[in-house]
């Protein structure tokens, strides 16, 4: 799939842009000050936390090692109660249904609450191909879709963008100015959103996760859009990546009161809604048809791996907050969906490693992110075992092949050692005269310069 | 007590005197210091870029240098938490008694020379020292004892943007981690950190960016001090 996929040197490349931008810098910086104290705090609010991150773990991970049974109570469940469930394989088998959906409808505006997973399988696009419009309704993604750009943070999608960057967009629709003040461009876009579900014939969300034993689905937002999403427009799709089902009420209750906490340090986010089956006779409201697109795109390679254990991502961004480098790169570096730790370890697992090569290295494998994981995915060691499929498959570069090789063939004894780096020693001056320092660590920093003296010497 | 050095490669070429420095500590700790002259790298500069078979064959000198019969104690926690950590599991051999240099002489309740009166320091959490070992305290404890004050980095849990490989894939990235590192312990009569390779990292950008304070191997501020 080629919305996922990173080319080698995109990374670096879209990191000195970001980088040299002063402004988004800025941005980057509170705003990831701010998430990382607000999971502290969240976390610290917790009579225990490593006993419910233990937890969160072990549901996670005994759900995901007997998926097919509990995907196949959660399908009966949301049937048993109207619903439709799909079970797609690839991004364009899912994409194929919603438009089908949507086209039997005779939708021609479709609101959208926010979900990765539409933006992983690129589901705007193939509805706007369709001749219908999609309209985000989470404000995040709401002034990315006005900017025409891709979302920087998996919970927060415009955390690069000011007040003043949200005004410009807001004021083009508006066709007048709207001021930077945040309650007036609240204002704004809550009317102009308004519009959006009273006229859509179709509610696309996510799904943060499947309740197999009642057959509901569970959001969770801030604003509310996500209700009105699922509840105004005649027909529901809820789009879930098949690794989101949890047994029980009382395993969901766990992976709560973990979710938000981690990710923006709140008790629960402000709307925590579950939607059971679509609407029955006697009741005055929601939608008449349900219908739950389970997505793979990828997510079965993982099974019965050692990366396994990134199914039990519940996508809470606690690793994107607390990255030291996502916090330097945002987002956009690592591509256009998934980004920071955990999206360096999926996008390769889900388009093939050979088409995201640079992505395990982007870290400094400082191991921040597995601290902060609410169901302690070991993301930095995942990024590592990344790394060695790379290596043992060809993937690194011949030079960095050929480095490590000669390399440990000197460091194998104590006398190549001892050897190579005397020749070190006496070779550096020598290099540095003839300009052969090497740049990627000469532009920013000074060179090292050997001791004339070892200390094995010395002794 | 007989201990065995293990100076690391970054200590053994480029930070000599820092290794002389924890001997010097270890000795005033009443140890017996060995320096196993065969030892070469404990392999982790491969192992962490994905080159297990080169980080094997390097591997194996820390075997055949080291005894398992006495304390291994080292200016460095990356290459300590490698050895810990990761070095049974890419020999296949038991683990060994290795130890931080900090964490070490702290758990031998050793007072260090009062040679930092009046100093007021920033002391560098490298992150395999501080979230693989979980060694946070012992460096600030004797820095403490030995007279300065410690004064906390702005964010200490964040990564300096050494990451062995990422410094050169990533130089970018790599030095304005180093610049917010160095840019927090404004102020500070210097930056100390356990670990070469952070050392080298920060010392090199500070060096030539020209600013932020002096950066430190923690052997040496306990050992002779920090000048004023």
């Amino acid at each position: 799939m080629t919305e996922l996929a990173q080319p080698p040197g995109r990374f670096r490349e879209v990191a000195r842009e970001k980088l040299a931008d002063a402004h988004v810098q800025g941005a980057l910086d509170a705003a990831t000050n701010r998430l990382y104290g607000l999971r502290e705090a969240g976390w610290a609010g917790l009579d225990d936390v490593e006993e419910l991150r233990e937890r969160a773990r072990a549901i996670r991970s005994a759900t995901i090692a007997d998926l097919d049974r509990h995907l196949a109570d959660f399908t009966r469940a949301v049937e048993a109660r109207g619903g439709h469930v799909r079970f797609c394989r690839t991004a364009a088998e899912a994409t194929e249904y919603v438009v089908e959906v949507c086209r039997r409808t005779g939708a021609n505006v479709a609101a959208k609450g926010k979900s990765m997973a539409s933006e992983e399988i690129a589901l705007n696009e193939a509805l706007e191909a369709a001749g219908v419009r999609p309209v985000e309704t989470d404000l995040g993604e709401y002034i990315l879709q006005l900017a025409g750009e891709h979302p920087v943070h998996i919970i927060a999608p415009a955390i690069e963008k000011t007040a003043e960057d949200v005004a410009a967009l807001l004021s083009a629709v508006e066709g007048e100015p709207v001021s930077a003040e945040l309650e007036e461009l609240t204002q704004t876009a809550r009317r102009q959103l308004r519009e959006v579900f009273l006229t859509a014939d179709v509610g696309i969300t996510g799904a943060n996760f499947g309740v197999a034993e009642t057959g509901s689905i569970c959001l969770v937002t801030n604003e509310g859009n996500g209700r009105m999403t699922a509840s105004l427009p005649r027909v529901h799709i809820a789009l879930m990546g098949m690794e989101r089902v949890v047994p029980t009420l009382a395993d969901l209750t766990v992976l709560l009161r973990l979710l938000a906490r981690s990710g923006t340090g709140q008790k629960l986010s402000t709307y925590t809604t579950l939607f059971t089956g679509p609407r029955r006779g006697d009741e005055p409201d929601g939608p008449e048809e349900l219908h739950v697109v389970i997505l793979d795109n990828g997510r079965s390679n993982l099974l019965g791996s050692r990366y396994e254990e990134m199914l039990n991502c519940i996508r809470c961004g606690a690793c994107l907050n607390v990255c030291p480098v996502y916090r330097k790169t945002g987002g956009a570096a690592y591509g256009p969906v998934y980004s920071g730790p955990m999206g360096a370890v999926l996008t390769p697992l889900l388009v093939g490693l050979e088409r995201a090569p640079s992505l395990p290295h982007a870290s400094s494998l400082c191991g921040a992110c597995t601290a902060a994981c609410p169901v302690k995915i070991p993301l930095h060691e995942l990024l590592l075992d990344l790394r060695q499929d790379l290596a043992e498959r060809g993937l690194a570069s011949r030079v960095e092949r050929l480095g490590f090789a000669l390399w440990s063939l000197a460091w194998s004894t104590p006398l190549g050692y001892r050897l190579s780096t005397t020749l070190a020693r006496l070779g550096q001056p020598l290099a540095l005269r003839a300009g052969l320092a090497p740049r990627a660590w000469t532009a920013g920093r000074a060179l090292p310069r050997l001791a004339r003296r070892r200390f094995r010497d010395r002794r | 007590m007989r201990v065995q050095l293990f100076a690391t490669c970054l200590g053994d070429l480029l930070f000599p005197a820092a290794v002389e420095d924890a001997e010097f500590l270890l000795r005033e700790a009443g140890c017996a210091v060995e320096f196993p002259r065969s030892q070469v790298c404990c392999g982790q500069p491969a192992f962490n870029a994905g080159h297990r078979g080169a980080a094997r064959r390097v591997a194996r000198t820390f075997v055949s240098a080291f005894d398992r019969g006495a304390p291994i104690v080292c200016p460095s926690g990356s290459c300590t938490t490698m050895v810990a950590h990761s070095l049974p599991e890419l020999l296949g051999c038991e683990p060994y008694p290795v130890w931080e240099l900090s964490a070490f002489l702290h758990a031998q309740g050793f007072v260090p020379p009062a040679r930092n009166g009046g100093r007021r320091l920033a002391y560098h959490d490298s992150c395999h020292m501080l979230r693989e070992l979980g060694i946070s305290e012992a460096p600030r404890a004797l820095l403490e004892r030995s007279g300065a004050e410690v004064v906390s980095l702005p964010r200490a849990d964040l990564c300096c943007g050494f990451g062995g490989t990422f410094s050169v894939r990533q130089p970018e990235v790599s030095v304005a981690m180093a610049d917010d590192k160095l840019g927090g312990a404004h102020g500070a009569d210097a930056l100390v950190t356990a670990d070469p390779g952070c050392l080298m990292h920060l010392r090199g950008r500070a060096q030539k960016a020209r600013f932020g304070p002096p950066l430190v191997h923690l052997a040496t501020a306990l050992a002779r001090g920090v000048p004023e």
